[in-house]
């Protein structure tokens, strides 16, 4: 009965190059979807395009802001 | 005054315990009995080796392990042995009849019956705290620290012991007095009885050392250790200590002088320091209290251990308290690991402070959320039960297994398992919860630009506002009609290109036919859309820019479809490139000119 040791599933060391990539990458969506708000105008606006980017954008700030917490010290 | 009536107390002890008629107890003879008694540090530290013999013909399961009361009371630590095969033996304490009532007994379970004739050689480990009592209670700060030990020379055993020594180590330091009795012998700093030989069940001869002691008698009256597993790949391990000195009590007042005064400082009984042996690679170690960081600390780190040195705001003197905090993170495949489908955290129970003794320890362990199953192991006795602990990210709360034990000694820090199931998938949910927390407040922007907030419906800026936002609409759409347009223009340019580079004539002209009923199709769409504008009233001052933009593409179509026309008909001529060139130039200006208009006036709609 040997005792495997258990390690975290992403390398620990990576966390904060993850976290910073992460980031970047949702707040750059973000930025576009606020873009498409402010610039279409009403009758334009198509409510797949909006829900499609601010999915994407909330999923890559989700990650973003979970590995900033655990790069910074506080292990969730 | 409480030296002799102790010592009345063991000889009364004696007396009735010769009196009683010795009870049927299984006629084992302990040949053989040597024991040591370490009173370096702030416990007494007892190692006996026995030899047990049955002489007798029954065979024997068990063996009684006696000690005083008085030290029975205070036994913290107990551990019996046998070397070979190396074994633990599992000790109860039990309560047989017969024995008197100032004896502890500690039944021992045998690792094979003892049958006729065999011996067994058994080790005990037992630790004693408060039994090095101070003596003077209360010394002033210049004095040395005395403590005194009260034990027996002979062994108390239900058993007849037929050779049986005994030394005490007692510190590198002054020696006050002890009971001097037959082959009593003091080498050093170690002293020793015996040894005695054939000596009957129950004999006991009291002897009381009186000496000086340096070591830190530093207990933790609470300590509450808090070790948080996170499955990202930490352990976060938090302590709050309480810690007294339980030495001989400060009478009178604390010189500041006195104590840092060179070359005699005065205040050998105090303490500054307490050292803690963390594992190896722990990080983020802090060592606060109530009032902030205490910066009074060392660290030293190497491959086995990390060695933490505090020293507390003050030096700690007889009967002062002072509390604090210590913080560190262990890597997490250090201590959780896998085994048939459970995992468990394998971790240390007690302080990592060398000698310190703690009078009450809760050890609180929390699993992350999502763990079942919990159950634990220790290779003692400790109170168990569970909590539930809400911190970072959670929905149900995280489970807490919270183990207790009073009177505990270095000799307790041992490693204690926690099982439990865990699957990683529980580990997304907190990732999802940071998701969904942005999404709600993109869903919130999105509501917003969409929900009419205005408060009167039929006040004339709502209306106008209303209005433009048609127009800014059909100008978008006219825009991207123009692009069109021009796109279908480049096309045509490109089927030019084409033609100078294959002459192939069949293809140039299919282009043109094709972009000949785009451009029907587009300026049909443009049509209502200018209808619009012109009748809207404000975009009055928009109109006749569209217009124009319109009337320009228009020539501009005219002319590019006339170029087109003519450098076709060139080829078919086969007339020279040259040639072509010279009809078409000015052509191919005007076209260039009416170009750069129109582009300069989609770029002022834009802005619009």
């Amino acid at each position: 009965m040997a005792a495997k040791p258990i390690a975290s599933p992403i390398p620990v060391a990576l966390y904060p190059t993850l976290s910073v990539f992460t980031l970047a990458i949702g707040l750059v969506i973000t930025a576009i979807f606020f873009i498409y708000e402010t610039t279409s105008s009403r009758k334009n606006r198509s409510l797949g395009k909006e829900l499609a980017t601010s999915a994407v954008a909330s999923v890559f700030l989700g990650f973003g802001s979970l590995f900033l917490l655990l790069a910074s010290g506080v292990y969730v | 005054m409480k030296q002799s009536s102790v010592v009345v107390d063991l000889l009364l002890l004696l007396l009735t315990i010769s009196v009683l008629t010795t009870p049927a107890f299984s006629d084992l003879v302990l040949s053989k009995v040597e024991r040591r008694i370490d009173v370096t540090s702030q416990f007494a530290r007892v190692t006996k080796s026995l030899k047990v013999v049955n002489p007798g013909s029954e065979s024997v399961s068990e063996f009684m392990l006696t000690f005083p009361k008085f030290l029975g009371n205070n036994l913290a630590y107990l551990s019996v042995k046998t070397k070979r095969p190396l074994a633990n033996l599992s000790v109860k304490k039990a309560d047989p009849k017969g024995i008197p009532d100032s004896i502890s007994v500690y039944s021992v379970a045998l690792p094979k019956t003892l049958s006729k004739g065999d011996s067994l050689t058994l080790e005990v480990v037992a630790t004693f705290t408060n039994v090095l009592q101070p003596f003077p209670e209360k010394i002033t700060q210049g004095e040395i620290h005395l403590v005194m030990l009260q034990e027996s020379a002979q062994y108390l055993s239900p058993y007849t012991v037929e050779s049986q020594s005994l030394s005490i180590k007692l510190p590198n330091a002054r020696i006050e007095s002890y009971s001097k009795l037959e082959n009593t012998k003091l080498q050093g700093s170690e002293l020793k009885y015996g040894p005695y030989k054939n000596l009957p069940p129950f004999s006991y001869s009291p002897i009381v050392v009186h000496f000086e002691s340096k070591a830190a008698f530093a207990v933790a009256e609470k300590l509450v250790r808090e070790i948080e597993v996170s499955h990202w790949g930490n352990v976060q391990v938090t302590e709050h200590y309480n810690v007294v000195h339980r030495g001989a009590q400060l009478k009178g007042e604390f010189s500041r002088l006195d104590f840092q005064a060179r070359p005699n400082p005065r205040g050998v009984s105090a303490f500054r320091h307490l050292l803690a042996r963390l594992p190896p690679r722990a990080h983020s170690i802090y060592y606060r209290d109530d009032i902030g960081n205490i910066s009074t600390s060392e660290m030293q780190s190497d491959s086995k251990k990390t060695e933490l040195l505090i020293e507390p705001r003050f030096p700690l003197f007889g009967g002062w308290k002072t509390f604090f905090t210590i913080g560190y993170g262990l890597p997490l495949s250090d201590f959780l690991f896998a085994s048939e489908g459970k995992r468990f955290v394998n971790i240390s129970f007690g302080s990592p402070m060398i000698d310190l003794v703690t009078e009450k320890i809760i050890v609180q362990v929390v699993l992350p959320e999502g763990s079942k199953d919990i159950s634990v192991t220790t290779p003692f006795a400790v109170k168990q039960s569970q909590e539930i602990k809400y911190s970072h990210l959670d929905i149900a709360g995280r489970p807490v297994v919270v183990l207790e034990k009073n009177n505990v000694v270095p000799d307790h820090n041992q490693h204690i398992q926690v099982y439990y199931k865990f699957s990683n998938i529980n580990l997304l949910s907190e990732p999802l919860m940071l998701i969904s927390g942005f999404f709600v407040l993109f869903i919130t922007c999105i509501i917003y630009t969409r929900a009419d907030f205005s408060i009167s419906k039929s006040s004339p800026t709502y209306l106008a506002k209303l209005q433009w936002d048609e127009v800014v609409a059909t100008l978008q759409e006219v825009q991207s009609i123009i692009q069109k347009c021009l796109a279908a223009h480049d096309k045509l340019e490109a089927s030019l290109r084409d033609l100078s580079r294959t002459g192939d004539i069949q293809t140039c002209k299919a282009a043109r036919k094709s972009t000949d009923s785009l451009l029907k199709d587009l300026s049909k769409e443009l049509k209502p859309l200018l209808a619009f504008l012109q009748s809207s009233p404000s975009a009055s001052h928009i109109s006749p820019k569209v217009e124009e933009l319109v009337v320009k593409e228009k020539e501009l179509q005219e002319k590019l479809m006339a170029k087109h026309t003519t450098v076709v008909e060139g080829y078919e001529k086969k007339s020279s490139g040259r040639d072509i060139e010279n009809r078409i130039a000015s052509q191919q200006q005007k076209i260039i000119a009416l170009r750069q208009e129109i582009e300069d006036l989609l770029e002022f709609i834009d802005e619009i």
